[in-house]
């Protein structure tokens, strides 16, 4: 690894930039996000930043149990994020349907049959400690040595 | 304005405001202990009264599973909403979820189950399955044959001239067995939760 490499790892994970899409949760994993910006919790100061554009995204957050309204659509906001790039779900939601997967809902979790997943936060809705930490482990596993990994 | 902006400059340049600006985090953030997190086994021995399971608000969360000799409710996160019903609904303290217990415990409150049996008329036609089927009237009245005929007056339910007549609701467990033995989706057990509290004497406390 070249030392040019080894600036782009150190700088690309030290530099996120997050989109989030929700595809039919009940609003209360968004909220959690929300927080996740607020002074208390404070993303900013990992160098994590919220622009909500898939192509200056490298992190795509998906929040929701999958409704019929985003076959196609999701997997068309995944291809726009250019590599590398990491989607986490948020909640239970895109894990298992949470309370919605029942006989007769339309929902169809879990997301990760739909695009790839690189990390999976589970609670209804989880902390933004929680999201934090999921966000902070995938810079470390996805960005840290990508240059190594695709040469 | 030339005074202003060089006190602007001075108070910029000082190396406390350049440290903070530079260096400032927020605290680490720590889960604190009486957050409820995912349940989690006290280490007390299951009883398999499936409680927990009656409980539970959120399909698939939870399951009393085998595990060696006895029992074990294990929770299945991403399932799990991390209500913490399961901790208050079990008899025998086997689960532990934040400061669930202690609350429990102070406050002198708990849980009771009771079960509605309710059969639609309109669909039923008789045939006395859910009666057979049912494990309370099999231990009640071992004789019970098919068509669901009794002359015990313990059952819970039996046909008699044709028609289903429900005695002993209150004895019903909510295993549910009858919903799936009825052919015809007539018979709907509905379950009921009640929140219930004994205040705690003063000079126990
Ligand atoms: S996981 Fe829970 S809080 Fe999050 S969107 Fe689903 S139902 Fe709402
Ligand atoms: S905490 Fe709530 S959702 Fe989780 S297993 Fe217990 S009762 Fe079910
Ligand atoms: S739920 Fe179980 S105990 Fe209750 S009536 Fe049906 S079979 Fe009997
Ligand atoms: S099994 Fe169904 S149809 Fe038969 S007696 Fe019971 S409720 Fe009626």
């Amino acid at each position: 690894m070249n030392i040019l490499q080894r600036i782009k790892n150190k700088v690309r994970s030290r530099s996120i930039h997050v989109a989030y899409v929700d595809v039919g949760s009940c609003n209360g994993c968004d909220i959690e996000v929300l927080a996740c910006l607020a002074p208390r919790y404070d993303i900013e100061q990992y160098g994590i930043f919220v622009h909500n554009n898939p192509r200056e995204a490298d992190v795509l957050l998906v929040i929701g149990a999958y409704t019929p309204g985003w076959e196609e659509k999701l997997a068309m906001v995944w291809d726009k994020i250019p590599s590398p790039k990491a989607a986490i779900t948020i909640g239970n939601c895109p894990i298992s349907g949470c309370l919605f997967d029942r006989k007769g809902s339309f929902v169809d979790p879990p997301v990760k049959k739909h695009i790839p997943i690189a990390a999976e936060v589970p609670g209804c809705p989880p902390r933004p400690t929680e999201i934090l930490q999921a966000i902070m482990s995938v810079r470390d596993s996805v960005f840290f040595d990508w240059e190594e990994e695709h040469p | 304005m030339g005074s202003s902006l060089i006190w602007y400059l001075r108070e910029f340049a000082r190396a406390e405001w350049i440290k903070k600006f530079l260096f400032a985090k927020t605290a680490p953030l720590v889960t604190p202990s009486y957050f409820r997190g995912f349940p989690e086994p006290t280490g007390k021995t299951c009883q398999h009264a499936l409680f927990c399971m009656m409980a539970c608000p959120a399909p698939g969360a939870i399951e009393v599973v085998h595990a060696g000799d006895g029992w074990i409710p294990k929770i299945h996160k991403g399932h799990c909403i991390r209500c913490g019903l399961c901790v208050e609904a079990c008899p025998n303290g086997v689960l532990k979820s934040g400061r669930i217990l202690e609350t429990l415990e102070r406050e002198g409150t708990s849980l009771l189950f009771s079960f509605r049996i309710a059969i639609d008329k309109e669909l039923c036609t008789g045939c006395g399955n859910c009666c057979t089927a049912c494990p309370v009237n099999k231990q009640v009245d071992a004789q019970m044959g098919a068509g669901g005929h009794s002359s015990n007056d313990e059952v819970i339910m039996r046909v008699q001239e044709g028609d289903i007549v429900v005695i002993h609701e209150d004895k019903c467990t909510g295993c549910k067995t009858c919903e799936m033995s009825c052919p015809n989706g007539a018979i709907r057990i509905a379950r009921i939760l009640e929140g219930y509290q004994q205040p705690v004497q003063e000079e126990l406390q």
